[in-house]
Order: C-alpha cells, then sequence, then structure tokens
C-alpha cells in the first residue's frame, strides 16, 4: 500500500517534470535572446543614445546601437496588424531597421487581459528598450507594468488616452508613456456622408457595449449628428452572435449606417453588408480596410499610417531625442477619402466628384 | 529577469485569492461554479467605480467582498430553491453579471491611474524606500493573501465550517444534524464568490484599470491553481489545502510566464492549460483506480 502511493507520486511528480523540461526545452532558443537582451540592458541603449547625439545627423544609413523592443498587441484584427506592420516602417523610415539593429518580440494576448499583463511584465523582465502597446488596454496594461522602470511606452490605437487615464486633459502623459490615438475624423466622415446621400435623414450604427472606444465614437456621432441633418440610431450588442438580428433591425429603421472601429462589429462586417446590400442601404467604413472588404466610402484612417506616425515617436525615443513623458500623444494628421467604385455602382449612386478627385484610394473590386 | 519572477508572485497571489474561493466550491462543496468568471470583474468594477468616486482604496476591499458575497448568494438560491443544475446556476449568473458589471462602472473601461490605490498611495511611498519600492507589491499582496487563508482556515473549523465540508462530502450527516443542506451550499457559494470578487477587486488596483472582459477564463484558472495544488501537496500531510491552492496558483502563473518567455504564442496557452489539466486530472484519476484495485485485493 505504502509502496504504490510512493510510486503514483513519482509518476505525478515524473509527468509534471516532463511538462516543465518540454516548456523549457522550448524556450531555450528565446533564452539566449533573453540573456543577449539582459547584457544590451540599459547600459547599451543609453551609450547608443549618447553615440547617435554625438554623431550627429548620419540619418541616410541605419542608426548605430542595437535596440531590442517589445510588441504587446491586445488582439488580433486587421486594423491592429496594419498597425504593427506600420509602427515597424515608421521605425525603419528612422533608420532603426528589425533585424539590421533593432530586435522585436512580439506578442498578442488575444484579448485576455492577463495574458496581456504577463506580456508586459515578460517585456519588463527581459529588460527591453521600449514597449510598444497596440490598443487601449494594452497600453494600460503596459503602463501598471513599466511604473517602477524607466522603460518607455509608446501605445497606438488608443481611442481616447485622456480616458483610459494614459494622459491628463491637456494631452501631457501622465508617465513615461506617450503615443498616437486613432480617434475617428466624425465630423469629416458626417460631412462626406451628406455629401454623397443628400435626402438621407437616419443614420445607423452598430456597436458593442464592452468597448468604451466605441462608446465615445457613438457619443460624438450623437453630438455632432444635428448639425448635419442627421439622427442617429443605435444599435448595442453585446457578442457577435447577436449581430444578425440586431443588423435586421438597425437596417429596418435606417437610410444608411456608418461603421465606427468597434472591433466585434468589424470582424463580423461581411454579415452586415450582405444584409445591407440586400435591402440597397449604403453602408460607410471608418478606415481603408473596410471600404476594400464593401463599404461604399470612409473618410477615415489609414492604421498603416497611423503605425508609421507612431513608430516616428518610438524612433525619437530610441535615439534619445525625447523623452516619452515629453512628448503629447498625437492624432493622425488629417483624414482621407477612401471610395468604392463597385459597391458605388451597385448601389446605384454616383460618388461626387468633389470627393474622388481628393481621394487618397479608389477601390474597383470588393475582397473577399 | 528578476520583474518576471515578481510578476508571476503579484499575478499567482492575486489569483490565489480567488482560488481558495473555488477551492470552496470546487473541492468541498463538489460544485463546478462557473459565476466566478462574472464575480472576479465584479469586484474590479465595485472597485474602480468607487476608487473612481473618490472612495478610500480600503474601503473598495469589503465593497468588493460583500458584492460577491451576493452575486454567490443569487448562484446558491437558483441552484438550491429553483433546483435549477449546478453548472447552469453558474452560466446565469456569470451572463446576467456581465450587464451588472457595466452598469456598476458605468463603462466596459474605467482607468483609476491617477487616483490612490494599496499599492501607490503616500503611505507606501514613504513605508518602502525607492530601493525595494519593486518589491512593495508582493509584499503587501503576500500579507493580504495570507490573512485570507488564515480567515479561511480558522472559519473551516468552526462548527458552520464543519458543516459546510460535511455538505460536500457526506451530506447525509448535515441533514443527521437537523441542518438544511441547501443553506450550508448557498454559504459556500457566498463565501467563495466574495474571494472570487475580492481576488477582482486587487487586482484592478494592482493594474490601475477595469474593463468588463476581464473575467474571460477566471474560472480555469481557478480550477487549474487548486488541482495542481491539491494534487501535489495531497500526501504532504503538513501542508494544508488552502496553502497547497495558493502555490499551485503560483506554479500555474509560472507555466504561463515560462511559455510566453520560451517564445510560445500565447494564443496556443489554452490548449497547453487544457493538455496539462487533462494530464493531472488523468494521472490522479489512474491513482484511485489503482486505490480500488488495492482495496479489492
Amino acid at each position: 500500500m505504502k509502496k504504490n502511493e510512493l510510486m503514483k507520486r513519482a509518476a505525478l511528480f515524473t509527468a509534471m517534470a516532463m511538462l516543465t523540461a518540454g516548456l523549457t526545452a522550448c524556450g531555450s532558443g528565446a533564452e539566449s535572446t533573453e540573456s543577449v537582451s539582459d547584457t544590451a540592458d540599459t547600459t547599451v541603449a543609453e551609450a547608443a543614445a549618447e553615440e547617435t547625439e554625438t554623431s550627429g545627423a548620419s540619418e541616410e544609413s541605419t542608426v548605430s546601437g542595437d535596440f531590442t523592443i517589445g510588441i504587446g498587441q491586445f488582439a488580433e484584427h486587421g486594423s491592429l496588424d496594419n498597425c504593427r506592420e506600420g509602427f515597424l516602417q515608421g521605425l525603419s523610415e528612422e533608420g532603426i531597421v528589425e533585424g539590421e539593429n533593432l530586435e522585436v518580440t512580439y506578442n498578442n494576448a488575444n484579448a485576455d487581459g492577463s495574458i496581456a499583463s504577463q506580456i508586459n511584465q515578460s517585456y519588463v523582465g527581459s529588460g527591453v528598450d521600449l514597449i510598444c502597446a497596440i490598443a487601449t488596454p494594452m497600453a494600460q496594461s503596459a503602463y501598471a507594468a513599466t511604473k517602477n522602470t524607466d522603460i518607455p511606452v509608446i501605445y497606438t490605437a488608443v481611442t481616447d488616452p485622456v480616458a483610459a487615464e494614459l494622459a491628463d486633459a491637456e494631452g501631457t502623459p501622465v508617465g513615461n508613456i506617450t503615443g498616437t490615438s486613432d480617434k475617428l475624423p466624425v465630423e469629416e466622415q458626417l460631412k462626406m456622408v451628406r455629401e454623397i446621400l443628400p435626402e438621407a435623414k437616419k443614420l445607423g450604427i452598430m456597436y458593442t457595449t464592452s468597448e468604451v472606444n466605441s462608446e465615445s465614437s457613438v457619443a460624438e456621432y450623437k453630438e455632432l449628428a444635428s448639425d448635419y441633418g442627421f439622427e442617429i440610431v443605435e444599435s448595442g450588442i453585446s457578442t457577435s452572435a447577436d449581430i444578425p438580428l440586431a443588423a435586421d433591425t438597425l437596417l429596418n429603421d435606417v437610410d444608411c449606417v456608418t461603421m465606427i472601429t468597434d472591433n466585434t462589429v468589424v470582424a463580423s462586417l461581411p454579415v452586415i453588408l450582405s444584409k445591407a446590400a440586400a435591402k440597397n442601404i449604403p453602408v460607410f467604413g471608418s478606415e481603408i480596410e473596410q471600404v476594400k472588404k464593401g463599404c461604399l466610402a470612409a473618410m477615415g484612417l489609414d492604421y498603416v499610417e497611423l503605425g508609421k506616425q507612431t513608430g516616428h515617436m518610438a524612433a525619437k525615443v530610441l535615439k534619445g531625442e525625447a523623452e516619452a513623458s515629453d512628448m503629447s500623444f498625437e492624432l493622425i494628421a488629417g483624414a482621407s477619402f477612401y471610395g468604392n467604385t463597385k459597391v458605388a455602382a451597385d448601389l446605384g449612386i454616383e460618388l461626387p466628384a468633389s470627393l474622388t478627385d481628393s481621394a487618397a484610394e479608389m477601390f474597383d473590386t470588393v475582397e473577399e | 529577469m528578476n520583474t518576471i519572477i515578481l510578476g508571476i508572485f503579484e499575478e499567482g497571489l492575486i489569483y490565489a485569492i480567488m482560488s481558495l474561493g473555488v477551492y470552496i466550491t470546487y473541492k468541498i462543496l463538489d460544485f463546478p461554479d462557473l459565476s466566478v468568471d462574472g464575480t472576479y470583474p465584479l469586484g474590479a468594477a465595485v472597485t474602480a467605480a468607487l476608487i473612481a468616486a473618490g472612495a478610500n482604496p480600503l474601503v473598495a476591499f469589503p465593497m468588493a467582498f460583500i458584492a460577491g458575497v451576493l452575486a454567490g448568494t443569487v448562484t446558491g438560491v437558483i441552484h438550491v430553491k429553483l433546483k435549477v443544475r449546478d453548472l447552469l446556476s453558474g452560466i446565469i449568473v456569470s451572463l446576467g453579471l456581465y450587464s451588472v458589471n457595466l452598469r456598476v462602472a458605468g463603462t466596459a473601461n474605467v482607468s483609476i491611474f491617477s487616483k490612490d490605490s494599496i499599492f501607490n498611495n503616500p503611505i507606501v511611498n514613504a513605508v518602502f524606500p525607492e530601493g525595494i519600492k519593486s518589491l512593495a507589491t508582493v509584499i503587501i499582496l503576500f500579507v493580504i493573501v495570507i490573512v485570507c487563508k488564515v480567515l479561511l482556515d480558522l472559519y473551516l473549523n468552526t462548527r458552520s465550517g464543519y458543516l459546510l465540508r460535511a455538505a460536500g462530502s457526506n451530506d447525509r450527516l448535515v441533514t443527521a444534524l437537523a441542518k438544511d443542506k441547501g443553506t450550508v451550499k448557498i454559504l459556500g457559494l457566498a463565501i467563495a464568490n466574495g474571494f472570487a470578487a475580492l481576488a477582482g477587486g486587487i487586482m484592478c488596483q494592482k493594474q490601475g484599470f477595469f474593463d468588463v472582459n476581464m473575467g474571460t477564463g477566471t474560472v480555469v484558472i481557478g480550477l487549474a491553481n487548486v488541482i495542481i495544488g491539491t494534487r501535489i501537496f495531497k500526501n504532504v500531510s503538513f501542508v494544508k489545502a488552502t496553502t497547497a491552492v495558493i502555490i499551485g496558483s503560483i506554479i500555474y502563473k509560472a507555466c504561463v510566464a515560462i511559455a510566453i518567455n520560451c517564445g510560445l504564442n500565447p494564443g496556443d496557452l489554452k490548449l497547453i492549460t487544457a493538455v496539462l489539466f487533462l494530464g493531472i486530472l488523468v494521472i490522479s484519476n489512474m491513482k484511485k483506480e489503482r486505490h480500488k484495485k488495492n482495496a479489492q485485493a
């Protein structure tokens, strides 16, 4: 009896040990990078920063010095992926190129808050030179993780940094953290919808009640709608399973629909588009990707551009030209027009030349 | 590297408080309580709302606990009085709490960075000098966890605590003692969810914000912590079950941290957790089987 007991315990321990061994084995590769960044740590980064300062303007080539950054993205999502891509492009435009003088660790929290905080803690632990946080919860968690350190955080795709308490009402950062906001150009969008649809009265918006970004966008739409003669019809959902029914109800009641940067709703865009097409109701997008997928038009953001702008800010911090705590968060400079002529033809709508002439990009197909 | 270890302890200790609750329901009452997914963020919502309104961070503790107790009571009443199956009553309550949490917090995401918390206030900053400030959070959490553990241990040794333990393992005894086993169950669920909400509130103070989705998967983490802890220390008689649960919680978070640091896609973590989970359960089942065989032989 006793002997058996012991054997079973041994079996359990072996299993646990094997598991840990498995985990560490798969870690051996990454551990080496960790030790590198440990030694590199702040001293090298500081030295590098000083070097660039003294060597002056050698901007055409890559900046000397090695940088390690951690990118934490809150969820897998087209716009956010574009942000990340743009961010790395922005850095390389400033001479900080991945694989040459930049080591990038990327992790996605898949919308799990507890994993988000562990990702940021692991970045802090491995002593990265900078953390890039994509989307609001990731930025908040990165700020919490770096509070007692001197690691700067650069965020992007945070709609309202003031509401998230990452900046005060004047836009000054609350700590060593700054970045870019993806606040929608609501006024420009309303102006554009009015120009395309002079008769429309009711503008529908669908949003997820759990997304604080969406809430502030909807509030802004409501505030400005009457200036352009619109009445906003809102439809709040709690999960993507609610979308088909909510779309049916909403489409019965409105003349047109506008998308906002709501993660859940955007992910189900095809459902809404096909239902709207059946009723011949135009759907406006909030960024380039949505117009590609079949929204009529958008006065919106290009997340790659937003990412680039963020990358430039990060480069300044890495090179030691500025402290994150001294830089106010930035909005994307100007909204641009995106239109889809295929969708317009299907709806029997002609996009006014005043808009198409200044379009950033026009599409004539619908991406499946 | 040190920060990673500190991080593991910070996260592990907070989830340990929640796991003490899951230990009561899952181990003692044999009740798989899914309402934890709702009560954990409920505690955070209450805490965020109170602190944003200017309340003292310490006041948020009992308030979060009470909110959890109320929600746990609802689960208990649905199960015991309305005769809804255990899993379903938990699902119903956690579903409903989503809306409650939104109402309580006001919006889906509330930041309290600018406010004092138990981890960041003038007193803590004065007590812990700059050099060991990074340890402050772990030390404070450690004290809270020990207090919770000791209180729970003391409670389990009271008359009411004995009844609670009896309700799970031998409910006829409870009836024989002329006590209502339903009431005992409700009481257990109330305390368990109180702990879960308390943990959520502490997490909210530590991370500086509330997010309505922060509860997703809490119950799985709780179950994993309880199972890992109690299995490892099953035959180590001097380690109390409550201590084992706390250590299990830290081990679990350490595994997650190792996985992230070795470059594993965090998206795969849930699968790894599931496999780890299953592995431990299967091994412990094998042990039971052999026990039976031995008993027969």
